[in-house]
């Protein structure tokens, strides 16, 4: 059963001023909104996400609705890939590589880290990949991304579209390396 | 969100909800301002956004069950150019793959969703073409009638993902009656093969 009854919490003055704007927007009373905001926190919490994952995953969601991001059956689009890689390997390697210059270019416009943005994009969104690892060290960045069940040509197509990304985000790319199932990448500013 | 002021406001919550925060609180091992602080972090964020927190608790639901369904995200338009390439080239072959693919989800969701197979199935549907203008799925009897609608979608795509319904909707014990496929559109009903 539902309590009636109300507790008194603290809450920066900041963050209230703000609350009010935006449950003023909404058309909502602050006590609605106050609430609402305190069971979807609880509901989070029952589905074994924490809030900062659900605010990374938030922004990286709202970021593929914009870029046209669709869902397709793994098996179609392994199938897609091998038909279109016959065919016309060259006119598909490069629309994977603009696909990913746009998305680069997107996340540096929209993301303090696009970075981050990015390996938050890869580990939701691309479950065929076991690992993906981006390691910043300086000017430069290390991407590795491993998958057991990525296909040799799904793997060049994802190797085209990664450093589409990187190169959209303003980095060049000083190592290359790939088999089937494995990406290893290098990129300098 | 860096705080740009250290005053503080009393507001008043359910009782229940506001228990509930503290014993997470306490078993992080942190304050309950700080929990709460952060909870209007999050959903001030959002709105900035234009994100409705909500969808998009909802989204990861669609994220967590994609996985789960064998789907993945990809821009559209490249499994728009790829299917126009496959289906250019080897049509049957591509229209039997997408058959298989809707004959395979919807076998697991009869294996699965015991219950209410084809309510899971139809709200996975609806959930994954987040990219379609209008996708509507009517039940009625044992009629089913399904339209979806994208200004963007090739005619190629069309016939294939129509295909894939088809495939589904096979297996879970409908006949096509009748089908509509043009640029943009989808249109099919379906009768059960009992009735």
């Amino acid at each position: 059963m539902i309590s009636k009854s109300k507790k008194l919490v603290y809450v920066s003055e900041s963050l209230i001023n703000e609350a009010i704007e935006a449950a003023r927007r909404d058309g909502k009373s602050i006590g609605s909104f106050i609430e609402e905001s305190l069971k979807l926190a609880l509901s989070a919490r029952r589905t074994g996400y924490n809030l900062k994952e659900a605010s990374d995953l938030l922004k990286v969601i709202h970021a593929n609705r914009t870029l046209g991001g669709a869902y397709i059956p793994m098996d179609i689009l392994n199938h897609l890939i091998k038909v279109a890689y016959k065919k016309k390997p060259k006119k598909i390697r490069e629309k994977w590589y603009e696909s990913g210059m746009l998305h680069g270019k997107y996340l540096k416009e929209k993301f303090e880290d696009p970075i981050r943005a990015f390996k938050t994009f890869l580990e939701a969104a691309r479950w065929d990949l076991n690992e993906v690892e981006v390691q910043k060290d300086g000017d430069t960045i290390k991407f590795r991304c491993f998958s057991t069940i990525l296909t040799e040509e799904g793997t060049d197509m994802l190797l085209k579209y990664v450093e589409g990304v990187f190169h959209g985000i303003g980095y060049k790319t000083i190592r290359n390396d790939h088999m089937k199932g494995m990406i290893i990448l290098e990129f300098k500013h | 969100m860096t705080l740009k002021s250290t005053k503080r406001k009393t507001l008043f919550a359910r009782e229940d909800l506001v228990n509930r925060l503290l014993s997470i609180a306490k078993r992080q091992g942190r304050s309950l301002y700080s929990l709460v602080n952060e909870i209007f972090e999050l959903v001030i964020r959002a709105e900035d956004l234009g994100v409705n927190i909500q969808t998009a608790f909802e989204e990861r639901w669609i994220l967590k069950n994609a996985q789960k369904d064998g789907f993945i995200l990809v821009p559209e338009g490249l499994w728009y150019e790829m299917a126009e390439i496959a289906y250019q080239n080897s049509k049957d072959e591509a229209l039997k793959k997408w058959f298989e693919a809707g004959v395979w989800l919807a076998k697991r969701y009869i294996e699965v969703e015991t219950e209410e197979p084809f309510e899971a199935f139809k709200r996975s549907l609806k959930a994954y073409n987040w990219n379609m203008v209008e996708i509507m799925i009517n039940e009625e009897d044992q009629k089913i009638s399904i339209r979806i609608i994208s200004p963007r979608m090739p005619e190629t795509y069309a016939n294939l993902y129509s295909t894939f319904v088809e495939g589904a909707l096979n297996t879970f014990g409908y006949k096509i009656a009748k089908k509509e496929v043009s640029f943009g559109n989808i249109r099919i009903e379906a009768v059960g093969k009992e009735s």
